[in-house]
């Protein structure tokens, strides 16, 4: 009988041994760590180029589709060529979830794509962080458990970046960083420690771990050393002359600023004098390139910031039309959300 | 009262052969080079249970091209082969079972 007990467990371990058979060759984990890697940090600054809304969207479509596409076709061709080699074969589980992981970037595209449509351009990079994570995920369910867990931690850092309002350049580099260096050190990791003790594939998780918040962190503090204003003493705006160069301009508590309609519309056209006064409650220190505000801005007590950052978001919350005597108001309700608030809207 | 042994398919009652078949089902197909290595088996002994496996209509062969320029033979299981390997683990688990629903044996009983 015990002969019996032992031939099942025998049997169970072959099982195992089949199901486990998904193995990601170090290429492919290289070439989508660099291309999604690169991606991440460099989109933004080239396709900000474009101006135009409808254009931008082509462009990111075409970017996105042009270096996803050619390293799905490398990685898949290679792939071949190297279990050709060792006289292998691509387990059916494999193609299959190579195929769902192509999915999942395919959407990943699709919901970068929505963003430009339907807002939430916020939500770019915790979107591909929780995908690749998916996706690694499912490769870890077919291959070792080392795999497993640093997908789920992806998708938690995905969720958490979100979560946290970490600012975009933060999410930026932290969605580069799981590219570029977690999956390569991934499968780095998941081979060293196979078949090691608990604890050991515990201690690779927190190396995997530190090592991608270290470098994400990194990249943020140096890109934000970068691009720091010069240390000179802010101008009044009533003082202020446009010279070549660097400048600080001080805009005091009560300033009166505009904000300008661009409305984009089929049904309504705002006249081009349409502009909304609002008032500064706190003073903000705004940097200048040249004589024009080159994005940076500091508000009392804090750090410079970039408008790029995205901790400044209008949202608007509802659109009711009414009547007044012989004409319509649309009324619009919105939220000008940001890390202090400083701007109230009359 | 007895109760009968159930009667293995001599085919899959021996280890190795156990194994190939267990490891094919879960995997889907193999090449030879990989069953190899899964089994770590030698050329000739795995070539030999191989064989058996082709011979009884248990194990499937197709030829696919490989990078060295030789086709390289790729074995999977025959739906003969899948049934074959669930009515052998069945049994296994029914001889299982009956074990543990067998009576245990009687302690001897002291002299009064």
């Amino acid at each position: 009988m015990q002969d019996a007990e032992s031939r099942l467990q025998t049997i169970q371990s072959m099982l195992n041994a089949g199901q486990r058979s998904v193995h990601l060759e170090r290429h492919t984990l290289l070439i989508w760590g660099i291309t999604g890697g690169l991606l991440c940090a460099f989109s933004d600054p080239v396709l900000s180029m474009v101006e135009s809304t409808n254009l931008r969207a082509l462009a990111v479509l075409l970017w996105l589709s042009f270096w996803l596409g050619s390293a799905a076709l490398l990685d898949h061709t290679l792939t071949r060529r190297a279990r050709q080699l060792r006289e292998e074969t691509l387990p059916f589980a494999q193609a299959q979830i190579g195929r769902a992981w192509r999915l999942l970037f395919g959407l990943g595209i699709l919901g970068t794509e929505a963003t430009f449509f339907y807002g939430g351009g916020l939500m770019v990079y915790p979107l591909w962080l929780v995908l690749l994570g998916l996706g690694i995920f499912l490769f870890g369910l077919f291959s070792r458990a080392l795999i497993e867990w640093i997908g789920i931690c992806t998708v938690l850092l995905g969720i958490t970046a979100l979560a946290a309002g970490l600012p975009i350049g933060g999410m930026r580099w932290l969605a580069a960083s799981c590219f570029a260096i977690g999956l390569p050190l991934a499968g780095t990791l998941s081979l060293r420690t196979d078949g090691k003790a608990l604890a050991m594939r515990h201690a690779a998780l927190a190396v995997w771990l530190a090592a991608v918040l270290l470098a994400a962190v990194l990249m943020t503090s140096m890109t934000r050393l970068g691009a720091r204003p010069p240390e000179s003493r802010p101008v009044a705006i009533g003082a202020f002359h446009p010279e070549p160069g660097a400048q600080l301009l001080l805009l005091p508590a009560g300033t009166v600023a505009h904000i300008r309609l661009d409305l984009q519309s089929p049904l309504l056209a705002a006249s081009p004098q349409a502009s909304l006064p609002v008032t500064l409650r706190q003073p903000i220190v705004l940097s200048t390139r040249d004589g024009q505000p080159d994005g940076g801005y500091q508000l009392s007590g804090q750090t410079w910031h970039q408008l790029s950052e995205g901790l400044l978001d209008l949202r608007i919350n509802a659109i009711r039309v009414a009547l007044l005597g012989q004409t319509a108001e649309l009324q619009v309700h919105a939220i000008f959300h940001a890390a202090n608030p400083t701007l109230s809207l009359p | 009262m007895t109760t009968p042994l159930p009667q293995f398919d001599p085919l899959l009652h021996q280890p190795l052969r156990t194994q190939i078949a267990a490891f094919l089902a879960a995997r889907g197909e193999a090449t030879f080079s990989e069953l190899k290595q899964a089994l770590e088996a030698t050329d000739g002994n795995l070539d030999s249970h191989m064989t058996k496996f082709i011979d009884a209509g248990y194990v499937k062969t197709r030829k696919q091209a490989a990078a060295t320029g030789r086709a390289q033979t790729v074995f999977s299981l025959t739906p003969a082969g899948r049934k074959a390997l669930a009515a052998y683990i069945a049994q296994l688990h029914a001889l299982v079972a009956l074990s543990e629903a067998a009576p245990a044996t009687p302690k001897r009983l002291k002299p009064v």
